[in-house]
């Protein structure tokens, strides 16, 4: 077995002493964390052990002795091996750097035989050793993600040693507080962060946070205790809430804000990071509803907006009138049932003037509301947008209408005609064992049952058409409410403070890593540098995707075009069923 | 033990059919006793001339019926007929084949009572006066060479899988297939009487007719083909009055179902050349599911 | 005695064959032999052990030993088993009921390649019901390499889907070196489908691992008296019989209990029929089993029960005998030549037969004189082993690699001569399309330019096991 050394490349050149570090349980290997340099009290040490011990639930340990000779200092070598009998280690390293030499030599004493392992420059053989150099500040402060496919081929057993040792450096933040101008006891080589005026801001910013914190979270209670009165919880305004892509938006930024404004502290690195990107979705979004504002309450544009709804409104029925009046005729050559044909049409005519007069009853106040609806945008694009889809939705409320009649007719003749179908071939559908079982009818239901058949047969090009025509009108406002929820969803969930950081700081989101020879010699053991791959592009977005009540469309187009040919209704609000209710 | 040797080697040790002994023979040794248990054409039925034709007179008068229908049809499109005509014709013979179909059936064991039969008399009237203006208007705008091919497929269904050794009562597919028929053939009627006349009619011709002349089968025996020859030689009869050379056919169809195809059987039958074994799929001949009743 | 006349019959062997070639085993020829079906693992099945259980054998008798299939799902490219078995799944369309789709050619380049690369002298296929077996015979053939044919299923001669299948078997194996067949039955069988000379065919029965199936009497409960049941649920399984017997047994045996493992769209005969007579307490249906729980469950029984209707070898009554269980089982098929009159009680296909049957063994089972399940066990277990199995199948190799392959036009003649004129002269014309195929594709990469694949299994094998060459003679 090889054994593995973490060394920081920060105490490449630290004066001599002792190595304070961890050996990885079950692993052959060590994180080598700070030197401790000479001179020392042996019961100092293991006293600041314990302490930062407790402070940091990691395991330190003395792992050996680290001798960096210099002038005016000999005999250190002998001493610092016999200090393996006041540090108690079943395994004793002793790692020493020759003057002007780039590599080390190790030497490793076990404690129960007393072989001794010789990796040094005598020319033993160093096969046993590797030295694997590691950047203390970037190791400490990025954060390891786990492998998408899971176990690879020999998957389990690396991973686990590199999150160890991710692990090891990340909790040993403690020992690193201490900076080289502190007048400690002892004195300890290891990572330092060289200047502390940008987190004094930062400090004042955590303090300020505080209590407004507390003034969201007060407001918030506040807007909730709101929502909960009864009257908002009764049947019909829940039911009209639930469908209006702006309540739902308003519900969903409520969430959000109340993750934001608690006040505890975020246990582990994916709330935090959660927590930062809503907090820089949220003002973004913001700063993009005040630019909508800014731009479309200057000129007039509001009036000229609705100048411009109601004749559109107007002409979209009208055309709708011309696409029935064509229906009921001969379209395209079609030979439908003319009585059927006539009945519908008939219908669907009068509903277009029930549409009509209604928009003309409307259009006096349409600029009011348009302007005071615009001021929503102050609290976001994506609440701009969702009133636009849900101005989208109001508007074409005739195609729904039209299509939820259509679909219902035809889906019940399908229903019908399977059935039918069924009882045509003498069979039946066992409800019991959900499959289709034979079955031997009377005369008479075979009678009646035939005739229905084909009655439901010979009617039902007429209502597939009628279908087919609204299912296409209502795909095409599926649609643009589609684009529409699909841009709010994707500015509600889009983690740009990742996206953020793993562009400015690769380094803090680690995939993996990859090693670099630094120098291999023959008789030396063999020193490799660790670099850490970052995070892909994608993997960043996967990993910190806000989770939302995404409106992608959950079915696949397969289940999509089999719920159109059955005549099911479709929605574009429709959403996993979680939290709709 | 082994494949290369030379098979067939003489040995004291008479071979014997089994894998548990290790047999001194090549594994690719054939025994004098291979394949002895091999027979040839072990259920095979023999059959008669004159019973093979009785048989074939079902499928004979059922393509009668149909050739029967179709010739009223055409009558009624033409307006030859008048429905009121049919329809107290209709009657007539349901009266007639009802109470001769209860003079037949000795015992009711069904338990169908006559109030039951009632009810469903009054089923069909009702439906079909009720829904023959909807009828008439279903296949208008449909065009009439659609109507007729799909008449005709669904004929040909009905003639096809209608239920021969089992004609009481009316499979479902055959007899939907027959209904359907006529529903897109009754539309094209000129008035809803005629379709309501039409309808009545088939259901006498395709779901009523093969109940009695299935009870005649089992009751009377003797009658039967007596029966059948009436039903063939009124629709060629019917149909020579529409046109000679259709009729012409028919009487040659049928004759080749009835007198033919027989022939054809029985002289085939002597080419049979079936193998059977151990290895066969052993049939079940039980019948199991009176476990499960 | 059985010993005493193998010694015999392998003297007078050795002395046909002797002359002037030093006998012995280390001089036999050792083959680099394929084994190509679309079944093996992870499907499971009678199929796929057999040739899991060969290869093994083979490999340990010193041959060269690869398994071709087409891929399972993610399972594809090559993989290794146990004692270098290499096996490769290939990227070929699976039809239905886990056959590939064949078109005669589109399997060539990639069997021509592993053929090539491996440098395969026997190509042995299993199973008729697998399309690929079939094409590999067919490309083999072309590619002038000697093969076998192993058939594992019966099949009638009566419907229209018989008559097909038949015809393409009759194609397929008409100029197939070897068949092996697993019982004397199924060699009738595939001599009448297939219009064979009987000689080409032999029988090897299947085996079965003994020391898998040991009997555990201290595991059943011998207050009551249980049947044990494994099968797949099919009508070919015979489970309408089941359905028969269970209420007509439970009825007057009140300390019956029956256990049924497997899974099939039959289940819901059994279960209608345990609703029906209440008998939820007595009858246990235990679903699909995997092949080690096999045994846990036969040890658990006293008797066990077959019904299938028609069968070639039937390796469960073998695994029942062998675990100390009393067999009943229908007579059909190669059933009656697989185990000896006094281990196994053979019933017509009825239920009142059946019910006899069993009556009769659980009055044996009640009076106490069947004998140890120990007994039985040591009467089955030399019976059928895979060693003479595979000892049996070299010899077929051996046989045929003396042949030689017909050429082109000697092969087009016989399928002439032996199919039929219309279904002759279309596969006739196939197999010319298939070697200009396979000259195109010689042309394309010569064989030259294939690099051959390391051995992992046979003489050069690149991980020889140390005990390679201790086998038993």
């Amino acid at each position: 077995m090889v054994l593995k050394i973490f060394f920081p490349r920060c105490c490449n050149s630290a004066d001599s002493g002792l190595l304070v570090g961890r050996w990885l349980p079950g692993q052959e290997s060590a994180v080598v964390l700070a030197v401790i340099h000479y001179p020392f009290i042996p019961g100092q040490v293991k006293r600041y052990l314990s302490e930062l011990q407790a402070q940091s639930q990691v395991e330190l340990s003395v792992l050996g002795s680290w001798s960096m000779p210099k002038e005016g200092q000999e005999g250190m070598e002998s001493f610092l091996k016999d200090l393996s009998t006041i540090f108690p280690q079943d395994r004793w390293l002793q790692l020493s750097r020759g003057a002007g030499r780039r590599g080390f030599a190790c030497q490793l004493v076990e404690r129960g035989g007393g072989s001794a392992q010789d990796g040094g420059d005598g020319g033993g053989d160093s096969d046993g050793v590797i030295f694997v150099h590691y950047d203390q500040r970037k190791v400490m402060l990025s954060q390891l993600h786990p492998p998408e496919g899971g176990g690879g081929a020999n998957g389990t057993a690396e991973p686990s040693e590199l999150r160890l040792v991710f692990q090891t450096v990340a909790r040993s933040q403690p020992l690193f507080a201490t900076d080289q101008y502190d007048d400690g006891p002892l004195k300890v080589t290891h990572w330092q962060s060289e200047g502390r005026e940008a987190s004094i801001i930062v400090e004042l910013t955590k303090q300020a946070s505080v209590p407004l914190c507390a003034l969201l979270t007060w407001l918030l209670s506040l807007w909730t205790r709101l929502c909960r009165i009864s009257l908002f919880n009764m049947w019909p305004v829940r039911f009209v809430t639930s469908k209006l892509s702006t309540c739902v938006q308003l519900s969903y930024r409520t969430d959000h804000l109340r993750t934001v404004s608690s006040p505890k502290k975020a246990s582990d690195h994916m709330e935090f990071m959660r927590k930062a990107n809503i907090f820089v979705s949220f003002f973004v979004d913001v700063a993009l509803g005040l630019l909508l504002i800014s731009w479309l309450y200057r000129a007039n544009r509001i009036s000229r907006l609705a100048d411009i709804l109601v004749p559109a409104a107007d002409h979209v029925a009208k055309e709708l009138q011309e696409l029935l009046q064509w229906l009921m005729g001969a379209p395209a050559g079609l030979k439908m049932n003319r009585a059927l044909d006539q009945v519908l049409g008939r219908f669907f005519l009068y509903h277009i003037h029930l549409w009509i007069s209604y928009i003309h009853l409307m259009s006096p106040f349409i600029e009011r509301i348009l302007w005071y609806v615009g001021l929503s945008a102050c609290l976001g694009l994506t609440f701009a947008l969702s009133v636009l889809s849900d101005i989208v939705a109001l508007l074409t409320f005739h195609i729904y209408c039209f299509y939820v009649y259509g679909a219902r007719l035809y889906c019940l003749k399908i229903y019908g005609l399977s059935s039918l179908w069924r009882l045509f071939r003498g069979k039946k559908w066992n409800v019991l064992r959900q499959r289709v079982d034979s079955c031997s009818y009377d005369l008479d239901q075979l009678f009646i049952g035939t005739l229905l058949f084909t009655i439901l047969l010979f009617l039902l090009p007429t209502t597939a058409l009628y279908y087919l025509v609204f299912t296409l009108l209502r795909l095409v406002a599926v649609l643009f409410q589609g684009v529409i929820h699909l841009s709010v969803d994707f500015i509600n969930s889009f983690p740009l403070f990742a996206m953020g950081l793993r562009l400015c700081r690769p380094y803090r989101l680690a995939e993996g890593v990859k090693f670099r020879v630094l120098s291999e010699e023959p008789g030396k053991p063999l020193h490799l540098m660790m670099e850490i791959n970052p995070l892909k592009y994608s993997s960043v977005l996967q990993w910190y995707r806000t989770p939302t009540y995404s409106c992608y469309p959950k079915d696949s187009w397969v289940a999509l075009c089999k719920k159109l040919f059955v005549g099911e209704l479709i929605y574009p609000w429709k959403r996993k069923g979680t939290k709709t209710d | 033990m082994g494949a290369d040797s030379g098979p067939g080697a003489p040995s004291a040790v008479p071979w014997r059919k089994v894998l548990y002994e290790r047999q001194p023979f090549p594994d690719n040794y054939v025994d004098r006793r291979f394949l002895e248990e091999l027979r040839r054409n072990v259920r095979v039925r023999h059959y008669r001339y004159w019973g093979v034709v009785r048989e074939a007179g079902l499928v004979a008068q059922q393509l009668s019926c149909v050739a029967a229908f179709l010739t009223l049809w055409w009558y009624m499109d033409q307006s030859q007929l008048s429905p009121s005509t049919l329809l107290m014709a209709g009657l007539l013979f349901a009266l007639l084949g009802y109470g001769l179909y209860e003079a037949l059936g000795a015992s009711r064991g069904g338990g169908r009572t006559r109030l039951a039969d009632l009810q469903s008399a009054a089923i069909f009237l009702a439906f079909t006066f009720g829904f023959s203006p909807v009828l008439k208007t279903l296949t208008e705008s449909v065009s009439t060479d659609t109507v007729y091919a799909m008449s005709a497929m669904m004929l040909l269904a009905h003639l096809v899988s209608f239920p021969y050794a089992q004609p009481s009562p009316p499979g479902s597919l055959s007899l939907n297939a027959a209904l359907f028929a006529s529903v897109c053939l009754a539309s094209r009627l000129p008035g809803a009487l005629h379709t309501f006349a039409m309808l009545t009619c088939a259901l006498l011709v395709f779901a009523l007719w093969p109940c009695l002349l299935h009870r005649l089968r089992d009751r009377a025996p003797w009658g039967f083909p007596w029966a059948a020859a009436l039903v063939s030689l009124g629709s060629v009869a019917g149909l020579a009055s529409l046109s000679p050379g259709g009729a012409l056919l028919l009487a040659v169809a049928l004759l080749t179902l009835t007198l033919l195809c027989p022939l054809l059987l029985v002289r085939l039958q002597r080419h049979k050349d079936n193998i059977h074994g151990p290895w066969d799929e052993a049939e079940i001949h039980e019948d199991l599911s009176h476990f499960l009743q | 005695m059985g010993q005493r006349k193998r010694a015999a019959i392998r003297d007078s062997l050795a002395n046909q064959i002797m002359d002037g070639i030093t006998l012995g085993h280390q001089d036999s020829p050792k083959h680099n032999i394929c084994m190509v079906s679309d079944f093996f693992y992870p499907n499971m099945g009678g199929v796929e052990s057999h040739i899991y259980q060969l290869s093994q054998c083979l490999i340990e008798r010193g041959h060269k030993v690869i398994i071709v299939t087409h891929a399972y799902g993610n399972r594809k490219g090559i993989r290794y088993l146990t004692n270098a078995l290499k096996v490769y799944y290939l990227p070929l369309q699976v039809m239905y009921n886990q056959s590939t789709a064949t078109t005669c050619f589109h399997s060539l380049p990639l069997l021509r390649c592993v053929f090539v690369r491996e440098r395969i002298t026997v190509v042995h296929a299993h199973s008729s019901f697998s399309a690929m077996a079939h094409d590999s015979l067919f490309h083999a053939k072309t590619m002038g390499l000697n093969t076998v044919f192993t058939d594992h299923s019966l099949f009638g001669f009566a419907d229209v889907s018989s008559v097909l299948t038949n015809k393409l078997l009759t194609v397929s194996l008409c100029d197939t070196s070897h068949i092996i067949c697993v019982s004397y039955t199924s060699k009738e069988n595939t001599v009448l489908r297939a219009a064979l000379d009987p000689e080409i065919v032999s029988v090897i029965p299947n085996a079965v691992d003994p020391t898998d199936f040991t009997p555990d009497p201290s595991q059943r409960d011998d207050s009551k008296i249980t049947i044990v049941v494994i099968s797949r649920l099919v009508y070919r399984k015979g489970i309408d019989l089941l359905g028969g017997i269970i209420p007509e047994l439970c009825l007057k045996y009140p300390q019956l209990h029956f256990l049924i493992g497997g899974e099939g769209p039959k289940r819901i005969v059994l279960e209608e029929v345990r609703e029906k007579y209440q008998l939820h307490d007595r009858v246990r249906l235990l679903g699909a089993l995997e092949h080690k729980d096999v045994r846990n469950v036969l040890i658990q029984g006293h008797i066990f029960l077959n019904t299938s209707l028609t069968e070639a070898f039937c390796m469960a009554i073998v695994e029942g005998a062998s675990c100390g269980l009393q067999v009943v089982s229908t007579r059909v098929g190669g059933i009656p030549e697989v185990l000896p009159k006094e281990l196994i009680t053979l019933c017509e296909p009825t239920v009142s037969s059946l019910c006899e049957g069993l009556e009769m063994v659980i009055a044996r089972q009640r009076a106490g004189t069947v004998p140890p399940p120990a007994t039985i066990h040591s009467r089955v277990r030399t019976l059928y082993t895979w060693r003479n199995v595979a000892e049996r199948t070299e010899k077929v190799y051996d046989r045929v690699a003396k042949e030689t392959v017909q050429p082109l036009h000697r092969r087009l003649h016989r399928l002439q001569a032996h199919c039929g004129p219309v279904a002759g002269c279309i596969f006739a014309f196939i197999a010319v399309l298939d070697f200009l195929f396979l000259l195109l594709l010689q042309w394309l990469v010569p064989d030259s330019v294939i690099d051959l694949a390391v051995d992992a299994s046979g003489p050069h094998a690149l991980w020889k096991r140390s005990g390679n060459r201790k086998h038993s003679v």
